[in-house]
């Protein structure tokens, strides 16, 4: 559903700038490399499994595919905006991974590399960020979402 | 409602493994068929909570309580599931008992690696079953025999699903 052009795919490749998906959560504008989204849809009810993994606590069914659901909206402690709701897929490292986002439609952005500040969060786990449209977006690390958390709670436990 | 028959795969070169479907508030959840030991209603099972039958002491099992799900166990659709694995004896009481079911173990799938913490030790894996999601039940720990969660590092549930054809399919 989100490609980038071919030209964009170049760009990407020389690293001269990056291809960026905005997308929103709660009203929070954020973007993730487009390499990182394995597509955008509409929204299906998600399924709860018992689960103490922060933030992974249920599952999508998509044809015959499952994938795990990652509440952002729950970790960033916003309350999802409009309907329908879309689906953003993760390319996460350990799998495709449903993230239910805004019903704004995301947008595709080219962002000059120089232009991002590799800026963390403490929040969520980011590849740095950029300003777009006068506005300060975090680029989601989509890869790697979950995994500090992960480590922090555990970390904090034991 | 009664349990709606088994549903068996046809071919026979297929490996399969046979499960008790059981449902839970909105969750649904299989056992390994081959721990069944008898199944009651709560008129069958008397007022005690644990169920003696055949000599062995059935403890009670409140799955509901131990998987944080929300469940109606005063329904007429309650059963009481005796299930043992020879060392243990559980009476785990189910809102709803679905079906046993023969599944191809190349459908049994593992529980995605981004579930972490003590849901690796709860399930088993996952299947579909009639179109919907059936976490597969560690036995074991449903017993009460595992109860020492593990917590396993990214890296050591990366290694897990590595480790497993279950990647593929084949956990169970």
């Amino acid at each position: 559903m989100l490609r980038a052009a071919p030209g964009q795919q170049h760009a990407q490749a020389t690293k001269r700038s990056w291809n960026v998906v905005v997308f929103s959560v709660g009203g929070m504008k954020l973007a993730a490399r487009t390499e990182d989204v394995g597509g955008v849809s509409p929204w299906t009810e998600s399924i709860p499994v018992p689960s103490r993994t922060p933030f992974v606590q249920a599952m999508l069914k998509r044809d015959n595919h499952l994938m795990p659901v990652y509440d952002l909206a729950e970790r960033l402690s916003r309350k999802l905006i409009g309907s329908p709701l879309l689906c953003l897929v993760a390319r996460h490292l350990d799998g495709p991974m449903a993230i239910c986002i805004d019903a704004d439609v995301p947008s595709l952005e080219t962002v000059d590399a120089t232009a991002i500040r590799l800026n963390g969060r403490g929040d969520i786990e980011t590849l740095g960020s950029v300003t777009i449209g006068e506005i300060d977006v975090a680029i989601v690390a989509l890869q790697r979402l979950g995994r500090s958390k992960q480590e922090a709670v555990r970390s904090s436990k034991y | 409602m009664s349990l709606r028959g088994r549903h068996n795969s046809t071919n026979m070169l297929v490996e399969t493994a046979s499960f008790l479907v059981i449902r839970l508030g909105g969750t649904y959840m299989a056992l390994p068929a081959d721990g069944i030991r008898g199944v009651l209603t709560q008129a069958e099972a008397g007022n005690e909570q644990a169920v003696t039958a055949a000599g062995n002491v059935y403890q009670p099992v409140d799955l509901a309580q131990r998987l944080s799900v929300a469940a109606d166990l005063s329904g007429l659709e309650m059963r009481i599931v005796l299930y043992s694995n020879g060392r243990s004896y559980g009476a785990i009481r189910v809102e709803q008992m679905v079906g046993l079911v023969d599944v191809e173990r190349k459908d049994c799938l593992p529980l995605p690696p981004q579930f972490q913490r003590d849901e690796r030790n709860w399930f088993g894996g996952m299947m579909l079953y009639q179109d919907r999601l059936v976490l597969i039940l560690n036995p074991s720990w449903a017993l009460g025999e595992s109860s020492g969660i593990v917590a396993v590092s990214v890296g050591q549930a990366e290694q897990m699903v590595a480790a497993t054809p279950a990647a593929a399919g084949g956990s169970c």
